[in-house]
């Protein structure tokens, strides 16, 4: 006779895989999902970017010149020999002439105050306003506002510019701002790279702090679902009674199950890292073409060892066997399938807590009390070895495996119990029952 | 003996399923348990397939003590639960090789199990469909010929006709009653259909409240209680008119 562990493995991952709320929910979604919403993300920041650049071409400033003066009528000068279209308003004050803007097709307002030649000229600082019209609140319209300041700003220093020229001939202006040069480096353990800080922190941020955290988080959700819904589709049309009576070991029984799901799960957990490397990396893309460079990481010694690797799976690996056996334990004890998931989604929130704590701060920067709490939970310990596996720290991520391994043990445990007695037949929590006790 | 069944007593929490039932089974015959709803039939049944224990008292199955021997036990039974379901995204056929290698010792002995389920089923083509797209009757009749294949001692049967029309219903009866005439397998059902126990049984147990009141073949029960058929004899037995 077949020691049945081959068999109902094969039995589970068939039986699994071709559920189409299985296979569409835990593989293909996270699969689908997350490059859709890099792709949305990505497609909506160039349309933004494209939005803005031909809102420029065609922009148009409308300005209100209360001064009539020399270096107003030098900065108009400089405005129109820029790409936007100058639109003068003629109007006494400021508020007839934003009466007035509302009937041109111009959204910013630019202001020139009576007094702004005589302070110029004067060596005192010249004052100008932007009224900048919302049509609606997007990123294309704070980009017009923003893009409208920028020829002012090319006039300031053009002015600041010509003004040192006169006062240091032939000095170039440039140092004469910055007199003093500063490059940033980063260093750690040892290796250094020359990077503004705050680079790092973006690198880390899609890396370690967001990435892992939340690839962790759903895997686990995932594999309990899978578990929980396995063993309440056995109970519900009772599969699970004939074939705790075949001639197979219970501990067999528990085993097929735990595998089948563990390779479901699997499979889930590398569509949905796929998935979030690609949302990741069109974030990432998103955040470069803002202005922040992504980092070598690697140049840092930031990228997991092999060795790193392997406990990092090793981690992961009993991570995902405790909280299957976790969810089993806890399906075993409902009446069908919506009461299993509904009991596995209170094991949720013990997951979803210290993913939330670990993706903000660093767990050592948190108060006492909340530091203990996290730590008490497994699944913290998943997180910090994760994290660890960036930074080389092996004594931590065996620490923590043997934490995680420890609870899995325990778990393991109590599902072979319940397994090898009668109560996987009889047990029920009775969702309806234990809501009228508590009312 | 088949089935050797002495004072078992079954307690669910405070509910007292099982009151001290007592029972034999000879090998080779189709022993019936017929009752009321809640009168213990299932949780009976469940005993002897090894699914839970008595509080006290004690059942042997060919002579296997169900409590201290039930990986013995599993080898010789097979039990068909009430309204019980198969794998729903499997094929029938799929489920009966599935079930086939856990007793069988080679592949071509599970090969073997399939064909002669496939026969007993009466499914034919259909069983390479999936299980999803099947009516309850021919579910039914997938579960009876997964119980029957292996070629048990002993089959144990809940309510095999539970909610089957009167042609799917006919159609297992036959095949439960085809096969022990030729294979001499020794079936313990319970069913709630007294017609049906008359026509497949050779003895039947009445139970009530936990125990048997009464037991022996149909024709001597209906003698017994001058009734017209079963199902007076049981309610002059249980005194429940």
């Amino acid at each position: 006779m077949s020691s049945g562990l081959g068999n109902l493995m094969m039995k589970e991952i068939k039986e699994m895989l071709r559920d189409p709320k299985i296979l569409v929910g835990i593989v293909l979604m996270p699969l689908l999902m997350f490059p859709i919403m890099g792709s949305a993300i990505g497609i909506s920041q160039t349309a933004v970017e494209e939005s803005i650049k031909e809102s420029l071409k065609s922009a148009s400033i409308a300005v209100l010149d209360l001064d009539g003066e020399l270096a107003a009528k030098s900065l108009i000068g400089f405005l129109a020999e820029s790409n936007m279209t100058l639109l003068e308003i003629d109007a006494s004050n400021e508020e007839e002439a934003l009466k007035r803007l509302q009937e041109t097709n111009a959204t910013v307002l630019l202001v020139i105050p009576p007094d702004f030649s005589y302070n110029m000229t004067n060596g005192l600082k010249g004052d100008l306003k932007i009224y900048t019209v919302f049509k609606s609140m997007s990123v294309t319209e704070a980009g017009k506002a923003s893009a409208a300041g920028a020829p002012v700003t090319l006039y300031e220093s053009a002015l600041v510019f010509h003004m040192i020229q006169q006062a240091f001939p032939g000095r170039d202006p440039k140092t004469v701002l910055d007199p003093v040069g500063l490059s940033y480096y980063i260093v750690f353990k040892g290796k250094f790279i020359k990077a503004p800080p705050e680079a790092l922190l973006s690198g880390i941020i899609m890396s370690q702090s967001l990435g892992f955290p939340m690839v962790i988080m759903l895997m686990l959700i995932t594999a309990m679902q899978i578990a929980a819904t396995a063993i309440a589709i056995e109970k519900e049309e009772k599969t699970l009674e004939t074939l705790l009576t075949l001639p197979v070991g219970r501990l067999s029984i528990l085993a097929g199950k735990l595998a089948g799901s563990v390779t479901v799960a699997g499979a889930g957990a590398i569509a949905a890292l796929v998935g979030v490397n690609y949302y990741t990396g069109s974030i990432f893309s998103g955040l470069a073409s803002a202005g922040t460079p992504p980092i070598d990481l690697e140049a840092l010694g930031l990228v997991p060892s092999p060795l790193a690797y392997l406990l990092l799976g090793v981690t992961l690996f009993v991570t995902i066997v405790s909280a299957l056996a976790l969810a089993i334990c806890i399906a075993i004890f409902s009446e069908n399938v919506r009461s299993a998931q509904t009991l596995v989604s209170y094991l949720i929130l013990p997951i979803v807590i210290p993913s939330i704590f670990l993706m903000l701060a660093d767990i050592n920067i948190l108060p006492r009390a909340v530091q203990i709490a996290l730590y008490a939970i497994p699944y913290t310990h998943s997180i910090i070895a994760a994290k660890a596996a960036f930074t080389g720290d092996y004594l931590t991520m065996l620490t923590s495996i043997a934490y995680i391994s420890l609870f899995t043990v325990a778990i393991l445990y109590i599902a072979a119990k319940i397994f090898t007695t009668e109560r996987v037949v009889t047990a029920r929590i009775s969702l309806k029952r234990l809501r009228l006790k508590r009312e | 003996m088949a089935i050797e069944s002495r004072d078992i007593v079954k307690n669910f929490g405070n509910i007292r399923a099982l009151t001290g039932l007592s029972f034999q089974v000879r090998r080779g015959e189709i022993y019936g348990l017929i009752g009321p709803n809640g009168a213990g039939k299932t949780t009976a049944l469940r005993i002897m397939a090894t699914l839970i224990k008595p509080t006290s008292g004690s059942a042997e199955v060919f002579s296997f003590d169900v409590e201290k021997q039930a990986s013995e036990v599993r080898k010789i039974i097979s039990y068909l639960p009430e309204e019980a379901g198969a794998y729903r995204n499997l094929s029938g056929h799929e489920y009966l090789e599935f079930m086939a290698r856990f007793y069988a010792g080679s592949k071509a002995t599970a090969q073997k199990m399939v064909e002669e389920a496939a026969e007993i089923s009466g499914l034919g083509e259909r069983l390479k469909d999936k299980v999803k797209t099947y009516s309850k009757g021919m579910n039914r009749r997938l579960l009876i010929a997964r119980a029957l294949m292996v070629k048990p001692k002993l089959a144990i049967l809940d309510e095999p006709t539970g909610g089957l029309d009167v042609v799917h219903a006919f159609h297992v009866r036959r095949i439960i009653q085809d096969y022990v005439e030729k294979h001499g397998v020794t079936v313990l059902l319970s069913s709630h259909n007294m017609l049906e126990v008359e026509f497949l049984c050779n003895r039947v147990a009445l139970i009530n409240e936990g125990k048997i009141v009464d037991e022996g073949s149909p024709q001597k029960l209906k003698s017994s209680y001058n009734a017209k058929n079963l199902e007076e004899a049981f309610m002059e037995a249980t005194s429940l008119e």
